[in-house]
């Protein structure tokens, strides 16, 4: 018998293709994934332990991204197929946009919505049919986010990334830039800092009040995710055989050491992701492993680590995308090999 | 530059999905092969990565557009040029193993395939799961040789290309065609040629060739003679070396990554067939500008000759000095002629 935590107090199943991204719904009542071939799959709140009360709609031929839709009880998810389709818990889904071009990024935020295809990145009203703006970039869009506040919203591209304000009359763009491939960024939680992820094993960052560049670098592998802590004092990144923080207080990351969590020798971390409630960050590795991580405000390599499920167990593929509900008490995590695993974190019943 | 051939052992590329590249100036006839290798029954399943979406006539296979979005990497001491927008589509297609029997990219009649060959050395994800099976190029025979005087890109894609498309030959008589083939063969020395009249190719001529990784170039690599002659198109010429006796594998991948270190800008490709001291099986070696790469591709059977061969294609290149070069690689104690 396993004594994987997965086991005891969640449940997995196995989809023909991978699982491209994983989302929870903003009322925190429900999770959801998306495979390569374009199936979204339906995790009610009271099925984390129960896979064959999942459900599996198919809205693209294709999947590219997923995110948790401006509707509470909602998912945007963009394909191969052009599309960007609204998926509701219930299972009804509703056809936003439909072009020639991959959708290859989608964001959202309680007001507005936003996707990408080629350069152009598409701002819509929360009720998804309206749009706002469309906003061209000098080359693909590859990460979109919004700040904490809703106000701002950033694009990765080539030589660095555009930042728009949502709600301006005219569209002026604040470029930051840095030569070179951005594949995708993250921003602080208090708007202080963009860091993107380069194609070279590095990552990049600008400090938004002055524009200050930063560079952290050092990874052995090319940093797939990123995420910062709730408080906005860590980065978490993947990319090495540790869940490697960048510091993010006290002059941090320029001139800081990162600090190091949950390091398995020589096995990768592929994705990350922070609780939002907790100092607690999850990371999924190649092997299929997915631990959760303390940390404390001042470093980290003392905290426990509790591991949900091992690889050495089951051989589950890499871990593709990790998310916890926003309440931070139950987690789903995806895999290349199309494993979809949930565990319940809350305390036991 | 050590690190150029550190991947020399991996004999595990099999089961990568192979990449053909499409290249050929304006109106040569891109488009036309395109739609005959896609509308043939071959029972296969392609992606395409087109620039000029709808000027396809089919729509039973996969066609995606693709913008040619090239930027500088920088690795280490090397910088070159890649297609971002090829490991992020071919990324995101080849997730699913079995999906794809082989992707097409074809490129737009002006763009250098330097950037498009790199993007598979550099890519660690796209090195996994893809290979560049052949560069193909189509050609005009109408205008090729005015095309070669007049543009320089259109010099690079021969350069550069693993099989030549000759198309429209009913508009060349013998004479002429004689004329271009010795033209294209100052460029290119090793690159098969075909003929063709409206794009009609055998499939097995531009398709699946293992062109790229050399594992038929044995058959096809023509004799070498030390030819001397020069092109005038931009300076471009093939420069082909043999040599007797076995080779030091490490003298050789000190010397060729020197050479390709300080001279990679000038040298479109280069390729060979080596035998190492010491080693069981042939050696390809291949590389676009700087970026090396090799593989042992089978055994040396008996009594087969281990001449070891070597191709430069590129500009400013000096013959006397790469041959020195080659010959100091030999072995100690190894026989040399």
């Amino acid at each position: 018998m396993s004594d994987e935590l997965i086991v005891q107090r969640g449940a997995e199943r196995r989809f023909e293709s991978p699982i491209v991204q994983v989302a929870a719904a903003r009322d925190g009542e429900s999770f959801a994934a998306l495979t390569a071939d374009g199936e979204l799959i339906l995790i009610p709140h009271n099925a984390l332990r129960n896979a064959e009360a999942w459900t599996v709609l198919q809205p693209h031929e294709g999947g590219l991204c997923l995110a948790p839709d401006s509707v509470p009880n909602a998912y945007l998810s963009g394909g191969e197929d052009g599309r960007l389709v609204r998926t509701t818990t219930d299972g009804t889904m509703e056809i936003l946009h439909e072009g020639r071009r991959w959708i290859e990024c989608v964001a959202s935020t309680p007001t507005h919505l936003v996707f990408s295809s080629g350069k152009k990145m598409e701002l819509r009203k929360a009720e998804g049919t309206e749009t706002l703006k469309t906003l061209e970039h000098p080359s693909t869009v590859t990460g979109i986010v919004f700040d904490a506040k809703g106000k701002r919203l950033a694009a990765s591209h080539y030589n660095g990334v555009s930042m728009w304000f949502v709600q301006a009359k005219v569209d002026t763009v604040r470029p930051l830039e840095w030569k070179g491939s951005h594949i995708g960024l993250a921003i602080h939680p208090s708007g202080e800092a963009l860091v993107t992820s380069m194609q070279e094993n590095d990552l990049h960052g600008w400090r938004l009040a002055d524009g200050h560049n930063m560079r952290m670098s050092g990874y052995p592998k090319q940093v797939r995710s990123m995420s910062f802590t709730r408080n906005g004092r860590w980065l978490a990144t993947a990319g090495a055989d540790a869940v490697v923080l960048w510091p993010f207080f006290g002059g941090g990351p320029m001139g800081k050491a990162p600090t190091e969590l949950a390091r398995l020798p020589g096995l990768f971390v592929s994705a990350v992701a922070a609780n939002p409630k907790e100092n607690i960050v999850a990371a999924g590795y190649e092997d299929g492993t997915v631990v959760l991580a303390e940390l404390s405000d001042q470093g980290a390599s003392d905290g426990r680590v509790l591991p949900l499920c091992a690889g050495q167990v089951t051989a589950r593929g890499t871990v593709t995308s990790l998310a916890f509900t926003p309440q931070g008490g139950a987690i789903i995590f995806g895999t290349e090999d199309g494993v979809l695993g949930t565990v319940d974190l809350s305390s036991a019943s | 530059m050590e690190d150029l051939m550190s991947d020399a052992h991996d004999t595990s590329r099999t089961g990568t999905v192979p990449v053909t590249v499409l290249t050929g100036f304006l109106g040569a006839g891109k488009t036309t092969l395109l739609n005959h290798i896609l509308s043939a029954e071959h029972g296969r399943k392609y992606a395409v990565l087109v620039n000029e979406f709808g000027e396809l006539g089919v729509d039973n296979d996969l066609v995606v557009d693709a913008d040619e979005e090239v930027f500088e990497t920088n690795n280490g001491c090397i910088c070159c040029t890649v297609r971002g927008d090829l490991i992020r589509i071919l990324g995101n297609l080849l997730r699913r193993r079995g999906r794809f029997d082989g992707i097409i990219v074809e490129t737009t009649g002006l763009a250098d395939p330097a950037p498009v060959a790199q993007t598979f050395f550099v890519d660690e994800n796209l090195r996994e799961k893809a290979r560049l099976d052949a560069v193909v190029t189509v050609v005009d025979a109408f205008n090729i040789i005015q095309t070669l005087e007049e543009s320089p890109e259109a010099t690079s894609q021969l350069a550069f290309a693993d099989v030549i498309i000759l198309n429209k030959t009913d508009l060349a008589d013998a004479e002429r065609r004689a004329e271009i083939v010795a033209r294209i063969r100052q460029i290119n020395a090793v690159a098969e040629i075909h003929e063709a009249q409206h794009g009609g190719v055998k499939l097995t001529d531009v398709l699946d060739r293992g062109g790229f990784d050399l594992k038929r170039a044995l058959t096809t690599m023509p004799d070498f003679l030390d030819n001397n002659e020069h092109s005038h198109e931009e300076g471009i010429v093939s420069i082909s070396l043999s040599l007797k006796g076995r080779l030091d594998q490490q003298r050789f991948n000190a010397w060729i990554g020197a050479i390709l270190q300080e001279q990679g800008a000038d040298i479109l490709r280069s390729k060979g067939i080596l035998y190492f001291e010491g080693a069981e099986q042939r050696f390809a070696f291949q590389a676009v500008h700087m970026m090396a790469d090799g593989d042992f591709i089978g055994p040396i059977r008996e009594g087969e000759a281990t001449d070891s061969r070597l191709v430069f294609i590129g500009r400013n290149l000096n013959r006397p000095q790469l041959r020195r070069g080659f010959e100091s690689c030999i072995a100690e104690g190894s026989v040399s002629a």
